[in-house]
């Protein structure tokens, strides 16, 4: 009885602190996310799932050096970032991260304008609707509501995994697939290669860190509520990487078998699932990217405002009016208005936007993650928190494996 | 006398009696037990180790740092708890500022050194919190000084003068030593401060409220958001909060401990003085969301027999909030409600004149009378207070229009 007390008990913590974490694991599902996903699994099958395992272990861990950051400190990361190194680095940077961030926003009202295209929607039309829907959400919400219809938006990933049930993959060579190790003749191929980083590279964007940190703040959770805001953590990841391994499945067991390996977008991802596995699937397909862009497209705005007004010492928050706050009403808006604005320019190469936002991408990301080991390895700040040995040779790998694999992509995309 | 920003003297090179460059600035200390806003030193990292460069010691202070004295009489540094460095804890870090009512971030700092004697006085004059801190610090070492100079004039400055900014430091033992007390914080409205507070990280608010006097503590309790007040109130010593909490209105603490955990709360209550335990106990057992959940039990009730001035001693004698006085309760015997003076009617009466002759057409609700209720009869009648009864038609406790506000304010 008293076991089943204990166990309640940590459920209703589990469920009070349940939200940021999870949220930002699943917003790295982004248009983006969702391509590579689907062109993984066209081009290559099951082959690829193996990447899954370990790619889940280091979102986890960057994910939760970010909230344990934010419960210990109370600050946010550009907060620490220029407390510690100074006005001069936390400047550079969050020019950085704004000029990274236009480029994933433009992306994401892309993915917004493509899916919606599906159903025979203007980009018109659809575009400036939905960029006004998301100005209107955050300015006129608060982040308890807010949260909350982010947290409905994670729910609708359920879509990929119901697609994926409906192409009725084979689950056992998937299975296999996921727990076996890569081949040796898989990896001296230049376009495999090129997936597995393009994979990997995808997973952990900058902005993340800066959001997941920044909410963790704001939800108030602190270092007695942190094992708890772990678990948040462990399980978003865990849910994301469930829904890319169903997306990889589903595009392996019908385009990859079909022999559509080449496919351009998310969107022709779920075209090309159509004449496959039916009417239903494609729906789930296209509604799941739709979800996916918007949501992204929600959050990224408004992280960056937040991290750049508080780097930079410009009042924030939305608690505060449009006249107290103006470099952070203007950040946010303008980078929904040119962010989507962009997107109705006739003839615009989308795909050299897509590049030039994950060149910046891989540029910015090796920053942040040193910035944030220095900051979790400094005691003075995380007294008793900071991290142990083994949680660094971890941290450190996973840092180093980034980088190099997104420099290799940066360099692999010209 | 003249203006000299911190970030140009941070890593200008020292040149001793000798003319020869010894070093560079490194840092630059007050101590605040020695004097609040004159530097101590500058620290100079030479090639033998880090050392202390006292103004009395300094002939120019700007992009070159000239020294009356040989570079081998400067004294060694050896790091004290007591200093304020100011960039460490200043630069780059969260202060208050007092005039603007904000937490604001430290872009530079400002110091005034004035020649007295052959050497310099240098002191701290302000911080900036503006444009021109943040360009002063991004060009420097590229533009060339002379060029900068002409640019930053042509910025307007947004500056804190020294004595509007409150400094924050969690460390109770270091704060002690640098005699950081909110001074300034402490003297601001209530709301204000809740504000504020609000803007802090948790280990800041925890040392405010640490450290701010008791009554004031209390009343910016009252206005924090829900969720913050029980996170400060959880870091707290159990005494200080009980401290505080016996300062609150009773139907404000009764809401906050109804918050906590049963735990929590009872320790708090544990601590706390007999009578003030007792109220907050009595309000406790009503649910949040009727009229008991709402009422306070401080206020004025005089016999119906009473006069005016009567009716004065006991508002002089009085020491809950000021809202609470408004109206002025007659009773009869066993307590029973039997009427309602304004203190208008008070205040502009002869001392001698009987309340019960001054008395309005009063009115009163039952304890469970559930909240929106509350709020319609205040609308109705165009209340100040409202009356609480219990079940004899005693007055229980009153409701006064600012908790009906708050209520409507914060109903979803």
């Amino acid at each position: 009885m008293d076991g089943l007390k204990k166990w309640r008990a940590r459920i209703v913590l589990l469920i009070a602190v349940i939200g940021p974490g999870f949220i930002t694991a699943n917003v790295d599902n982004d248009a983006g996310g969702i391509f590579t996903y689907s062109q993984a699994g066209a081009q290559f099958g099951y082959s690829l799932l193996w990447t899954m395992i370990p790619i889940t272990i280091a979102l986890v861990v960057v994910q939760e050096m970010a909230s344990r950051m934010g419960a210990v400190t109370g600050k946010g990361l550009s907060d620490l970032i220029r407390e510690e190194f100074g006005f001069r680095v936390t400047f550079w940077l969050m020019l950085a991260l704004v000029a990274t961030n236009f480029g994933n926003v433009v992306a994401e009202f892309a993915g917004v304008a493509s899916s919606l295209e599906l159903f025979g929607w203007s980009k018109y039309i659809v575009v400036p609707v939905s960029a006004a829907i998301v100005w209107a959400l955050v300015v006129r919400g608060t982040y308890d509501s807010i949260e909350k219809v982010f947290l409905a938006a994670s729910g609708f990933y359920v879509c990929y995994i119901v697609a994926g049930l409906l192409a009725h993959p084979d689950w056992k060579t998937a299975a296999l697939a996921t727990f076996s190790r890569p081949s040796a003749t898989g990896i001296r191929n230049y376009g495999y290669l090129f997936m597995v980083i393009a994979l990997v590279g995808t997973t952990i964007a900058p902005w993340m860190q800066f959001y997941l940190q920044a909410s963790i703040v704001e939800k108030g959770i602190t270092a007695r509520q942190y094992a708890a805001s772990r678990w948040d953590v462990i399980l978003g990841c865990l849910f994301t990487d469930v829904v890319a391994w169903f997306i990889i499945v589903a595009c392996a067991a019908t385009l990859y078998a079909s022999g559509h390996h080449d496919i351009g977008s998310a969107a022709d991802a779920a075209q090309a699932l159509r004449p496959l596995v039916g009417e239903y699937a494609y729906l789930l397909f296209a509604a799941g990217l739709f979800n996916a862009s918007l949501f992204a497209a929600s959050i990224l705005p408004i992280s960056t405002a937040y991290a750049v007004c508080e780097g930079l010492g410009f009042e924030s928050g939305l608690d505060k009016k449009f006249h107290e706050a103006p470099v952070f009403y203007w950040l946010y808006t303008l980078l929904i208005v040119f962010g989507a604005g962009v997107l109705l320019v006739p003839r615009l190469p989308l795909v050299y936007v897509a590049v030039l936002s994950q060149v910046a991408n891989g540029v910015v990301l090796p920053l942040v993650l040193i910035f944030m080991l220095m900051l979790t390895n400094d005691r003075e700040l995380m007294g008793e928190h900071v991290n142990s040995r083994g949680f660094n040779i971890v941290a450190w790998t996973t840092v180093i494996v980034m980088t190099v694999l997104t420099i290799l992509m940066v360099l692999t995309q010209r | 006398m003249s203006l000299v920003a911190l970030s140009e003297l941070l890593g200008a090179s020292v040149r001793d009696a000798t003319g020869a460059v010894r070093g560079r600035v490194r840092e630059i200390a007050v101590a605040p037990q020695d004097h609040p806003t004159r530097i101590a030193f500058l620290i100079i990292k030479t090639a033998a180790g880090e050392c202390m460069l006292p103004p009395d010691a300094i002939t120019s202070a700007g992009a070159t740092v000239r020294a009356a004295s040989d570079a081998a009489n400067w004294e060694r540094f050896a790091p004290s708890d007591g200093l304020l460095l100011l960039k460490r804890d200043l630069l780059d870090q969260q202060i208050i500022d007092i005039h603007g009512r904000k937490v604001v971030r430290v872009n530079d700092v400002e110091l005034e050194s004035t020649p007295v004697n052959s050497h310099l006085l240098i002191s701290v004059v302000a911080v900036d919190v503006g444009a021109r801190g943040a360009v002063r610090r991004l060009s420097k070492g590229i533009v060339p000084s002379f060029t900068l100079r002409a640019l930053l004039e042509r910025i307007p400055p947004r500056v804190i003068p020294w004595q509007f900014v409150d400094l924050l430091e969690t460390d109770p033992a270091r704060r002690v030593k640098l005699k950081i007390a909110y001074k300034g914080l402490a003297q601001l409205h209530p709301a204000d401060i809740a504000d504020i507070v609000e803007d802090l990280p948790p280990a800041e608010r925890e040392s405010v409220f640490e450290t701010i006097d008791e009554e004031v503590a209390a009343e910016a309790l009252e206005e924090i958001d829900p969720d913050i007040q029980v996170s400060i109130v959880e870091s707290l010593d159990k005494d200080r909060v009980a401290d505080i909490v016996e300062e609150m209105d009773p139907d404000a603490a009764a809401d906050l401990l109804g918050e906590l955990t049963e735990k929590d709360s009872d320790e708090i209550l544990q601590e706390m003085e007999p009578n003030e335990r007792q109220e907050v106990t009595q309000l406790l057992e009503f649910s949040e969301h009727t009229a008991a959940g709402r009422m306070t039990t401080e206020f004025i009730a005089v016999p119906e027999t009473s006069v005016v001035d009567d009716a004065i001693e006991a508002l002089k004698a009085f020491e809950g909030s000021a809202e609470a006085v408004a109206t002025i309760y007659l009773t009869g015997p066993g307590q029973k409600l039997v009427g309602a003076v304004p203190l208008v009617k008070i205040a502009i009466s002869s001392p001698a004149v009987q309340l019960s002759e001054l008395s309005d057409p009063y009115r009163a609700c039952a304890r469970d009378t559930p909240q929106d209720e509350v709020a319609a009869i205040f609308d109705k009648y165009n209340l100040v207070t409202l009356a609480v009864v219990d079940e004899h038609g005693r007055l229980a406790g009153i409701i006064t229009a600012d908790d009906v506000i708050a209520m409507l304010r914060h109903k979803d």
